[in-house]
């Protein structure tokens, strides 16, 4: 009798496992897209067996555990890489925009303007006498001033695009380190009973890669499977429960946003903005406070040598009617911030005979300050007098064209990367429908036999219980 | 290996759409006609491109500066030529009159009117406009040269212009060179320096010369050089000798020429009317000296236009082959990655619609 009783054990408890192994499979179909997740199985082991006289007499089998399947070194480097993506993203976002603000092989630029300058000035050396040539001189004068102000603005813009987005990114980080933190208290929950959390690792993983990809991040687990995440050396986003946050502040100096972390509130925040090395926030934080600024610096000192070299020259000539000459520019206080103060002369705008183009006063005809004026244009000026303004700003177009190239490559092979990881992760973690659905019939039919078991159990019963009447 | 949904999903996906960005870049290539939209499509040649159309828009500048000069010299050129036909008619007025054979006080008479008419000939060439500029003013473009006695008001600026990098071209020449014959020669004036000053501190240097100069002939100017001066009895004899060679050397003034022809005509003076011979030879073969020298830049000028002409050609075909697009290579890849494309859409849909669910009844 033990036995039939034992048989029908087993086949309700083989019974019970199909269905967990079956609610597996529905688990598995349903995340099929859901990112990140890893696909479930049920460990079945076998139940303790019985030893009865010289017999050891198997009890069927038990659920053991729902495990994931997943490779944890392939996470990790998932997400190192998803970290290196975000950071080749953000510098290509930004760097692309810096290469739209020089791009002049659609519509004009200060290249073209410059060019124009110096050929209006040839233009009134050919006939310095006449008040059209001088007005060309002016506009183009203007029209350069006006172009130098539009880098100068764009190159603005584009940093404060980056503050906005580094503002934005920066809440998201905080949102996803709340999110970690809670994960981690369900996971220590959960473990604590030593059953493994699946589904919240599984999010808990997505969460680092999301956060890796926005800043650059270390982590590691500790006690309870809980993981303390720091970032930018030694600020800690997340440790054990409890997470902290980063805020965002312009700095009135710089009318830059940073970003700053605050550890505890009798702490004051400090400035980690310059150690942000990663993430789409360290690859905008790269263009914004090393590339555009560096470029804004060129631009600056080539508006602060153009204005320089024309007025030198401008001053010792005499205008249409015999005075001698005056700035045909403002000249800038300083080099920084050329760029953007650089105006022309509101004399030489309010009257156009004040630009000077003789080298004698009372010669209408005399052109010689034009000819030295518009021989600038050839005259290396810049880089200590070696480089002509033309090549040194052209070489500015060539630098943010291979910036920008090298940045795009960079990007696209990380890509690769990315996805190679990916098919890799999705071949050991994904859900294949063929699979489950060869699962489900496998487990249905493991189902319908075990039923069929504890039948055939109760017939042996009815048997056993008939004898009498037999 | 292992292959599941997801994987085959996000394959097609990253194809797909891989096939498509560059399906739009060949696109954009094709509708643009350009391989560089942007510097990150090939920065040396962005770079480049910019170097060959800032050189192009400089080369066509100095075309312009180059029809400028050629305008003002030909206009020159024009004028000279009539001013030489004009002392021509002089030097046969002068032969017709040297001699007592032809001519008498009466008819030396006559011919004097006719001569004072060449010489207010001489003197509206001399103050001839192009446009609104006196082309024999040197640098005072806007002023009269000349008044009616032939007195220069005018200055001895050479008006260059850029014809290339480093070539200027003076477009006119100065009054007191081709009328006056100032500075023609061994005269001890000095002209103006011949070059362009090439940038501010040469401007300075340029303009202290300038002014020594100045100081150097208005210095010469109260201790003046031998001219020929009016006819006078006195000094003729010990100047007759030396004369020609100091003319030629120093250059004469046409318009004294005329008006001492005329004198001496009035005056019924054979031997200075037939000095005026001389004379008037030497004023001939000034002008013409002056109008080879026209000639000369003129032709310089033409040469000149030429070899922009090529260079605009060349720096147009440079930034050609680095931006434009091989329209053929763009067309023929654009089919590669269209079938391309359409592969991987038919091969997605049979590859997704696979599943053993199907197979299932």
């Amino acid at each position: 009798m033990a036995k039939i009783h034992a048989m029908m054990d087993i086949g309700k408890r083989s019974m019970m496992n199909s269905q967990t192994a079956l609610q597996t499979v529905s688990h598995n179909i349903a995340n099929k897209t859901t990112e990140g997740y890893s696909r479930q199985r049920v460990e079945l082991q076998t139940a303790v067996p019985i030893v009865e006289g010289r017999h050891q007499l198997g009890m069927g089998s038990r659920a053991a555990a729902v495990t994931r399947t997943n490779n944890p070194f392939l996470e990790k480097q998932l997400q190192k890489e998803t970290g290196q993506m975000g950071l080749q993203q953000g510098r290509e976002s930004a760097l692309t925009r810096v290469e739209q603000v020089f791009n002049e092989q659609m519509n004009k630029g200060l290249n073209q303007y410059m060019t124009d300058f110096f050929n209006s000035y040839r233009e009134l050396s050919n006939n310095p006498e006449s008040i059209t040539t001088r007005t060309m001189v002016k506009e183009a004068g203007e029209s350069v001033v006006k172009d130098f102000k539009r880098v100068d603005d764009q190159l603005l813009g584009i940093q404060k695009d980056v503050d906005e987005r580094v503002r934005n990114e920066t809440e998201e980080v905080n949102k996803l380190s709340r999110e970690i933190a809670q994960l981690n208290e369900k996971i220590a929950e959960v473990e604590v009973q030593g059953i493994p959390a699946n589904d919240q690792r599984d999010r808990r993983d997505v969460c680092l890669k999301k956060m890796n990809e926005k800043i650059d991040i270390h982590y590691a687990e500790g006690d309870q499977g809980a993981v303390t995440v720091t970032t930018a050396g030694n600020a800690i986003l997340v440790s054990g429960f409890d997470n902290y946050e980063l805020t965002t502040k312009e700095n009135p100096e710089t009318n830059r946003m940073d970003v700053y972390f605050k550890p505890n509130e009798s702490t004051p925040p400090f400035r980690i903005t310059d150690r942000i090395k990663g993430g789409t926030i360290g690859g905008g934080l790269n263009v914004r406070d090393q590339i555009i600024p560096d470029f804004k610096e060129k631009m600056d000192q080539l508006a602060y040598t153009f204005a320089e070299e024309i007025n030198r020259a401008h001053v010792e000539g005499f205008d249409k009617l015999g005075r001698q000459g005056e700035f045909f520019f403002d000249m800038p206080t300083q080099v920084v911030g050329a760029a953007r103060s650089l105006s022309v002369n509101e004399k030489i705008v309010n009257d156009v005979n004040r630009i000077t183009a003789a080298a004698k006063p009372g010669a209408v005809g005399d052109n010689t300050v034009a000819n030295v004026i518009s021989q600038l244009q050839y005259k290396g000026i810049m880089d200590g007098n070696t480089t002509t303004m033309d090549d040194f700003y052209n070489s500015q177009v060539g630098r943010v064209g291979v910036l920008t190239q090298r940045a795009i490559k960079a990007r696209e092979s990380q890509d690769n990367v990315l996805q190679q990881l990916n098919t890799i992760r999705e071949s050991i973690s994904g859900v294949s429908l063929d699979e489950e659905t060869t699962n489900m019939i496998e487990f249905q039919r493991a189902f319908d036999a075990s039923a069929r078991v504890i039948k055939t159990a109760d017939e042996m019963f009815d048997t056993v219980l008939n004898l009498k009447r037999l | 290996m292992r292959v599941t949904d997801k994987m085959a999903f996000n394959q097609t996906t990253n194809n797909l759409s891989k096939n498509r960005s560059e399906m739009s870049e060949l696109q954009n290539q094709a509708a643009t006609q350009r391989r560089i939209n942007k510097p990150s499509d090939d920065p040396a040649a962005s770079a480049r491109v910019l170097v060959s159309r800032t050189e192009e828009r400089g080369s066509k500048q100095f075309i312009k500066n180059i029809n400028q000069a050629r305008s003002f010299l030909e206009y020159t050129d024009q004028s000279l030529s009539e001013l030489t036909e004009a002392l021509v008619r002089a030097k046969e007025l002068a032969i017709q009159q040297a001699n007592d054979a032809g001519a008498s006080a009466e008819t030396r008479r006559t011919v004097a009117a006719e001569v004072s008419q060449i010489h207010s000939q001489a003197v509206q060439i001399g103050n001839r406009k192009l446009a609104d500029r006196y082309i024999f003013a040197g640098y005072k473009t806007t002023t009269a040269p000349f008044d009616p006695t032939g007195e220069y008001h005018g200055d001895d600026g050479d008006i260059r212009l850029q014809i290339n990098k480093d070539a200027f071209v003076a477009m006119n020449l100065p009054g007191d060179q081709v009328f006056v014959g100032r500075g023609m020669g061994e005269d001890g004036l000095i002209r103006p320096s011949a070059t362009v000053p090439k940038d501010t501190t040469d401007l300075l240097k340029h303009k202290a010369e300038e002014q020594q100069r100045q100081q150097r002939i208005e210095q010469m100017q109260t201790e003046p050089v031998q001219l020929r001066g009016p006819a006078s009895v006195n000094g003729r004899a010990d100047q007759t000798v030396s004369s020609r060679v100091k003319v030629e050397a120093a250059g004469v003034n046409v318009l004294q020429v005329l008006k001492d022809f005329e004198v001496a005509l009035q005056t019924n003076d054979k031997e200075e009317i037939q000095a005026a011979i001389d004379n008037v030879d030497s004023a001939i073969s000034q002008v013409v000296n002056a109008r080879a020298q026209v000639g000369s830049r003129v032709s310089s000028l033409n040469a000149a236009t030429d070899s922009l002409q090529k260079a605009i050609v060349d720096h147009k075909v440079t930034a050609s082959q680095l931006e434009d697009a091989d329209l053929y290579e763009v067309v023929s890849d654009m089919n590669k990655t269209d079938s391309t494309l359409k592969a991987t859409l038919e091969t997605s849909g049979k590859v997704m619609n696979l599943s053993l669910l199907d197979f299932l009844r």
